[in-house]
């Protein structure tokens, strides 16, 4: 096909004006320097990558650049970016936008993300890469601004919703487009109802249940390439998970999309240095923890709400308290009052924290920046003041802040004090590689959330060994959980991104309630070790069947 | 563009645009006040200037500081990458765009200088893919003649701003406006010879995802409005064309004898 040749002739009039009025005239030295500007940024060949002599200061991996020249030469600037959790999909993204507007072939962007992550991505292709991305904070930035950066659940509303399917994107990102798995939600349908001439989906988890979704996933982005729905489940389809002619789906698959594993990168990942505390509780504490179990014993509570208590008493009991309250303001009687009498007196004679003087004890040996997680509020409350009382500052940090909050919290810790002390990992939060020290004082019953947890320091751009400091308190709910389950199954080792994997692919999406029945229905320690021996068989089994022979369409490129 | 070229170009654009260079310690850095245009264009800040001239204060024009290397010296970092150097190209460009200029000749040559109309060119050949050349051609509008390399030739001759006392200008027999004409048919047919492989490969992409979207819909009787919008996204993404636009074009009068004979490409 003979390409159409097209010339540009708006300047004519403006040419023949000038010369019809004599003037005005460039200088001979601009005039030459007009074309060596253009000559400097005349891009010779379709070929390689432009952008990365442009960004001296970033520094750019080598499958990170390698992912940039494959989707823009190889996927013709549609692919699903599926790079393993921390190696960077941003940053291939940046690079691949950047080329894009260096060879002026994307000039207006799109780019959806959740909405916790619009200012992150904002500020890193400020900084980063110098392109000019804005937030969307008003209406009118749709039209005005080029490179838009917004949450589907805004662009997704009206009046929003009009004006971007009145604007014409060259670009279109969707960050964590797992969430797009569905093809019934509204959000899928809106990303379907987009103009996409280059595309890119960034996920860590291309592959999470069913192998639907990855047919919704690729059909979104080149729709027929996995032919239409029927089709695709008469080839591949045998079973929910099952999948026949693998490894034809698999070469398919990897047309479009380019997953990078940790393995394979060649980098150079900081050790994981974990080391597990088994606390004693003080006398008084280990009085009020017991006579915990006398509520369920006089029937005021159930099982399932003395195993909360118990977990939030090995927290701290300002935790405890905050549920002991609630329990007592709703089931108070005069026949029970001196039981509950009984019990608030207990907790009042609890007047120091095992764990928090260990932990005191830890970062002044430390001596460097330390990050605690808790589950609870009142525990993060009660050990900044505790902290403070010490001499140790620290900062707050919570899932629920507002984004700037966030940022100013995460600007005071990296610049200011020593601590920050964080009730929420937020899958999809904060970066603190420039923290090594990582204490989880209390264990979420999700293991999800201790990898959550480790994610946010243990990624690209860390620099030193990352350690790890788990605090159990002996004898409890919580030391139980510590060594029958999680250091079974080598939570705390695993790599980011792995333990995800094998529980959907075991459909153990929650561990956690998992676990709790083990401790609600069993009447004996004995009971719970086999039990808890049992899950952690068959995480264990799962994890090495991937090992050896990974099954995933997702293993890798081509 | 290595930071001795860029700052060598940055020395000659503001000492150009009649902007002073003020002293610096070292080699590394460039310190310049700007003009109050170079200020409006470069420093964007319009309610400043909108202020200042309403109450017709005495401006204070910005200086500028850059700096070469990485380290952290006063000044803005510049490199090949940074925004500000682009701003400045882009400057260039818009203040660099039309051009009528003069050769001196000396005193026993012929006085009688012969009009040209000078044009650069970018050509972009634009599928999924992109890539660019410059083009830059002289076109004599006494007889016709057309040269390629003309802004190579252009720098190898003193030129002047206005038509020096002892010459005069010969008259072109073609206007302006068919000039460009020759130009553009010039580039055209040239462009119609070259290999167009890249044209070929691209539309092989195309057709084929047409062919998925095509199958993906076979099923549904009346099309929805997305099969649509996705045929158009894949014709803009893959679509071979080539466009031409111009960065810069002038009237230049030159002395006859200045183009030797095996630069003419055309007649």
């Amino acid at each position: 096909m003979k390409p159409l040749i097209q010339f540009d002739r708006t300047w004519h009039d403006s040419f023949f004006k000038r010369i019809n009025e004599d003037g005005p005239w460039a200088k001979s030295e601009l005039f030459s320097l007009a074309y060596l500007a253009e000559r400097e940024r005349n891009v010779p060949s379709f070929h390689g990558l432009i952008a990365p002599g442009r960004l001296p200061q970033l520094k750019l991996h080598a499958h990170q650049i390698e992912t940039a020249r494959i989707v823009i030469e190889e996927m013709h600037g549609k692919a699903i970016l599926a790079d393993e959790v921390g190696l960077g999909k941003t940053i291939e993204a940046g690079l691949i936008i950047k080329e894009y507007m260096i060879r002026g072939l994307v000039k207006k962007v799109l780019i959806l993300v959740p909405a916790s992550l619009v200012l992150q991505w904002v500020t890193e292709l400020n900084t980063k890469f110098y392109i000019p991305a804005v937030p969307q904070r008003k209406a009118y930035v749709w039209s005005q601004c080029d490179i838009v950066v917004s949450s589907i659940d805004t662009a997704k509303r009206q009046p929003h919703h009009d004006i971007i399917m009145e604007q014409d994107y060259d670009l279109i990102i969707i960050d964590e487009a797992h969430k797009l798995k569905n093809h019934k939600t509204k959000n899928y349908q809106f990303v379907q109802s987009l103009k996409k001439k280059f595309c890119l989906l960034l996920t860590a988890t291309p592959i999470q249940n069913r192998l639907s979704e990855i047919f919704y996933l690729v059909s979104l982005l080149k729709p027929g390439y996995l032919g239409d729905a029927e089709s695709f489940s008469k080839n591949y389809k045998s079973g929910i998970r099952s999948v026949k002619n693998e490894d034809k789906l698999k070469a398919l698959v990897n047309q479009v999309m380019v997953r990078n594993r940790r393995e394979d990168t060649g980098l150079h990942w900081p050790k994981r240095i974990i080391k597990s505390f088994d606390i004693p509780f003080s006398e008084a504490e280990q009085t009020f923890y017991e006579s915990l179990s006398e509520l369920k014993q006089n029937g005021v509570i159930q099982p399932f709400s003395l195993l909360t208590l118990q977990r939030e008493a090995c927290s701290s009991r300002e935790a405890a308290f905050v549920t002991l309250n609630k329990i007592y303001k709703s089931t108070a009687t005069p026949m029970n009052e001196r039981l509950w009498h009984n019990l608030f007196d207990k907790l009042n004679r609890v007047n120091q924290n095992a764990k928090a003087n260990k932990a005191l004890e830890l970062i002044k040996q430390i001596n460097d920046k330390v990050i605690i997680f808790t589950e609870y509020r009142a525990t993060q409350l009660y050990l900044q003041w505790f902290l403070k009382k010490n001499d140790i500052s620290s900062v707050p940090f919570s899932g629920g802040f507002r984004r700037n909050k966030k940022d100013w919290m995460r600007m005071l810790f990296q610049n200011k004090v020593q601590v920050l002390v964080a009730t929420e990992a937020g899958g999809e939060g904060i970066n603190l590689q420039f923290a090594s020290h990582l204490i989880n004082y209390d264990l979420p019953w999700n293991p999800m959330r201790i990898e959550q947890r480790i994610g946010r320091i243990h990624r690209l751009g860390q620099e030193n060994d990352v350690h790890i400091y788990n605090f159990a308190t002996r004898g409890t709910v919580e030391s139980h959980i510590l060594h029958l389950l999680y250091n079974k199954i080598h939570l705390f080792e695993q790599v980011i991104g792995d333990l995800d994997k094998i529980l959907s692919h075991i459909d153990l999406k929650n561990v956690d309630q998992q676990v709790s029945r083990i401790f609600e229905e069993s009447e004996s320690d004995g009971e719970i070790k086999v039990k808890l021996d049992n899950l952690s068989s068959v995480i264990n089994f799962e994890q090495n069947q991937l090992e050896t022979g990974d099954h995933h369409a997702a293993s890798g490129n081509s | 563009m290595q930071q001795a070229e860029i700052r060598d170009f940055l020395i000659r654009f503001f000492s150009s645009s009649d902007c002073s260079l003020l002293p610096v310690q070292n080699q590394s850095q460039l310190k310049v006040k700007l003009t109050k245009q170079m200020d409006k264009l470069l420093m964007n800040r319009p309610f400043y200037w909108h202020y200042i001239e309403q109450i017709g204060a005495d401006a204070e024009t910005a200086t500028l500081t850059f700096r070469f290397n990485d380290q952290s010296d006063e000044g803005e970092f510049i490199h090949f990458g940074s925004p500000r150097l682009h701003q400045i190209f882009n400057t260039a460009e818009q203040m660099g765009r039309y051009i009528r200029l003069y050769q001196v000749v000396s005193s026993q040559a012929s006085p009688a200088l012969e009009p040209w109309l000078g044009i650069n060119m970018k050509i972009s050949y634009q599928c999924d893919l992109k890539k660019d050349r410059l083009i830059s051609i002289g076109l004599q509008m006494v007889n016709g003649t057309l040269i390629e390399g003309f802004q190579s030739m252009l720098g190898k001759l003193e030129l002047i701003a206005r038509l020096p006392d002892y010459c005069y200008t010969l008259s072109p027999l073609i206007t302006v406006k068919s000039g460009i004409q020759r130009i553009e048919r010039f580039i055209a047919s040239e462009l119609e010879t070259e290999p167009f492989e890249w044209a070929d490969q691209a539309s092989e992409r195309w057709k084929k995802d047409e062919d998925l979207l095509d199958a993906f819909y076979e099923q549904a009787e009346k099309k929805p409005e997305r099969y649509n919008q996705e045929k158009k996204a894949l014709e803009e993404q893959y679509k071979p064309r080539i466009n031409v636009r111009l960065i810069n074009a002038g009237l230049f009068y030159l002395q006859s004898s200045t183009f030797m004979p095996q630069f003419i490409k055309d007649r």
